[in-house]
């Protein structure tokens, strides 16, 4: 079958079924055309006619990618994308962008677009970034699964149990922990247990990674 | 002094030479005139009473202006030596320094025994004619001054019509000399085609009244047989014993030439003002354009995946190529409307039915509705009467508003299937013509703006339509007047005259 010589094809099979493509464009032609080739490439995807539509929608749950109209009347491509850097979104944005967009667009990759299209958009480079963006999203999704998982262990650490994790994780013995602390170095062999056994580190390196994900 | 007349005839005599306007006189025909005898009135006309002039201390050839005396003189004694009576006319200078024209007449009547010519006569006071006529003379010279230099043809004419003068301008606007045309009838001046006209202004001027004449334009004919644009005005001359009257032309083709130029150069004007904003307004057109082409090459796509899929989605590839084409329209639609900019138009206005006119934008418009799932509903008074307009530019502004209507009606999220309405009214002068739509309305901030270039609430409009609307409506002599609706959107509205039935 043609279609699964295809590397972008293949990469796309392989994405994460929560991810969807966000489409936001004023233009309904546009938006239904893109929409439409969505689907043909078998990609879920939704529409929003604004950016304000979308940000009311939007709750931080959702996965996936942004194409977004850099110039839209009202709220703009390039005012959302602010908009949701503050809100602590890590959605990859792919703007489109028409013919004398370029200084619009140079100015949302300095804030940290993914990449820019210009209209009339090229397909296959389109359905490529869109599966590079899943990608990206992907790994920024399990990071902060990570992280988020990291800081809940964390925070079940009692006071002194979080003291002693910091200091071990910073590499110190536990000889120069117990002075650290003023404690003896029998107490800070079982908190260094229990901190061990609550974080579910089976070895030093497993705590660090922990500690690191968790920053 | 020896009188030749009895006691009672003198007394007689005396009374009339009083009451005369002047002063008779019998004097020798000697240097400066000694006189021995003068009546009352020399005193009126010289300042010396009758003893002093008979006394001969003053001599009559002292009054008598020094740069004339030789001329009278000349004619006095040339007279007298013929025996023929004299008149001659001349300045006198008074006592009291004011110079006088005095005529006078006399003649030769005896010879004194040493053989000198013994005058009498007759002088009066002209100063008041003379001034008159050199007043008469100078007012002669420049009315002809004037009518010689008018740029106008002036002309006069008898109670027939025949040519009497004609003056430079005259000849060098016809070609004919004015001894060659006079004796001709006027009429002969108007191109063949406007006799009839002529002659009923002619006839008109006849007519005694006192309303002001008024002017015909109509074209003259020269020598030559070459017709040109020309005013004409025709007015009786008072006050002659036969009645006269004077035609005054004015030659046009300079400024029908103007104005012909003046409309040119507003076309072009025109023209090249939308070629400006077009050139302006290359961004948000390759927008408009960059739209339909993003979808359109979206849809293909997406039909060719469909397509090569293991199992062919037909129905899909149907539904993409359908949308595609709707898209091609759309391009087609954006690039039909910049031709209509650019494409240079003389305006040119035209006795229209309104009703067909409506319609046939009514269905034009349609085209653009369906693309964005509107209708057009036509609201059209029974009746509606024939219009004076230039149909294309009311087409332009009417689907331009219409546009506007439709893109506000997408802003403001309006259903599919969503009615905008054109209508059309007529009142006692106009057909009134509105567009309703429902729409987000005119705010306060874009109203100041509304007319100006680029002014657009759109996301791909080019905001300039309004603009050149306007431009139209104001040729045809009305404006643009819009108002929010009471409920949703906004109306406008302008007027087109009504053709007289």
């Amino acid at each position: 079958m043609a279609c699964r010589d295809n590397p972008t094809e293949t990469l796309l099979n392989e994405r994460d079924p929560q991810q969807l493509v966000y489409v936001i464009d004023d233009d309904e032609a546009v938006r239904d055309s893109m929409g439409m080739l969505l689907e043909s490439a078998d990609l879920p995807y939704c529409c929003y006619s604004s950016a304000e539509r979308f940000i009311a929608e939007h709750d931080g749950s959702q996965r996936g990618c942004l194409v977004l109209d850099i110039r839209m009347p009202g709220m703009t491509g390039l005012e959302l994308q602010q908009q949701l850097a503050q809100m602590g979104s890590s959605l990859p944005i792919i703007f489109m962008t028409g013919h004398g967009d370029v200084p619009m667009a140079v100015e949302a990759m300095r804030h940290g677009a993914l990449d820019f299209l210009r209209k009339p958009v090229n397909e296959e480079s389109f359905l490529e970034r869109i599966a590079y963006a899943f990608d990206q999203e992907s790994g920024d999704w399990r990071q902060k699964l990570d992280r988020d998982q990291a800081r809940q262990r964390i925070d079940s650490l009692t006071e002194r149990e979080h003291e002693v994790f910091l200091l071990v994780a910073e590499g110190l013995a536990n000889k120069a922990i117990a002075s650290d602390l003023g404690i003896s170095e029998r107490t800070v062999e079982v908190h260094r247990s229990q901190v061990m056994k609550k974080l579910g580190a089976k070895t030093l390196a497993q705590l660090v990674r922990i500690y690191l994900q968790s920053e | 002094m020896c009188s030749p007349v009895s006691g009672g005839d003198y007394d007689r005599l005396e009374t009339l030479l009083k009451n005369l306007p002047g002063m008779a006189y019998r004097c020798l025909n000697l240097k400066h005139w000694p006189m021995d005898f003068v009546s009352d009135g020399c005193y009126e006309l010289c300042g010396y009473q009758r003893h002093e002039i008979e006394s001969q201390q003053v001599l009559w050839g002292d009054f008598t202006h020094p740069d004339m005396i030789d001329e009278v003189d000349r004619k006095v004694r040339s007279a007298a030596d013929s025996g023929q009576p004299f008149e001659v006319e001349y300045r006198i200078i008074a006592r009291n320094g004011q110079e006088k024209w005095v005529w006078e007449r006399g003649r030769a009547v005896d010879r004194r025994s040493d053989g000198v010519v013994i005058l009498e006569g007759f002088i009066t006071d002209i100063t008041d004619r003379k001034r008159t006529e050199a007043a008469l003379v100078r007012a002669e010279a420049y009315a002809q001054a004037i009518v010689e230099s008018a740029l106008d043809a002036v002309i006069s004419v008898d109670d027939q019509g025949a040519i009497e003068s004609f003056n430079q301008a005259a000849s060098s606007m016809f070609g004919y000399r004015s001894d060659e045309i006079r004796g001709h009838h006027c009429r002969s001046l108007a191109a063949t085609s406007f006799y009839r006209e002529f002659d009923r202004h002619f006839q008109r001027s006849q007519t005694p009244t006192k309303i002001p004449l008024t002017s015909i334009e109509l074209n003259g004919c020269d020598k030559h047989d070459n017709e040109f644009p020309i005013v004409l005005s025709m007015r009786e001359i008072l006050d002659v014993g036969e009645k006269k009257y004077v035609i005054l032309i004015r030659d046009l083709t300079q400024q029908r030439l103007a104005e012909r130029e003046v409309r040119e150069q507003r076309d072009v004007l025109a023209h090249v003002d939308r070629l400006n904003t077009l050139g302006e307004m290359a961004a948000g057109i390759a927008h408009e354009i960059n739209q339909p082409l993003t979808a359109i090459s979206m849809y293909a796509q997406s039909g060719l995946r469909f397509l090569r899929r293991p199992q062919p989605q037909l129905r899909r590839l149907e539904d993409a190529l359908e949308k595609l084409s709707q898209q091609a329209h759309r391009a087609g639609a954006v690039i039909e409307r910049m031709q209509e900019m650019t494409r240079p138009h003389q305006s040119h206005q035209e006795d229209v039915a309104a009703e067909h006119l409506l319609q046939e934008i009514h269905d034009l418009g349609e085209v653009e509705a369906q693309i964005r799932n509107f209708i057009i509903v036509l609201r059209l008074d029974d009746d509606l009467p024939r219009v004076k307009c230039d149909p294309i530019q009311i087409q332009q502004v009417i689907l331009n508003l219409l546009r506007n209507g439709m893109e506000s009606m997408r802003a403001n999220h309006c259903k599919p299937g969503s009615k905008i309405v054109l209508q059309a009214r007529t009142t006692p002068t106009q057909v009134r013509i509105s567009i309703i739509d429902g729409g987000l309305g005119v705010s306060r901030k874009l109203e100041k703006q509304l007319f100006q270039p680029f002014a657009t609430t759109k996301a791909s409009g080019m905001g300039l339509g309004l603009s050149i609307s306007r431009s139209i409506i104001a040729a045809h002599g009305g404006q643009i007047e819009f108002n929010n609706n009471k409920t949703v959107g906004a109306t406008f509205s302008f007027g087109l005259p009504r053709q007289p039935d």
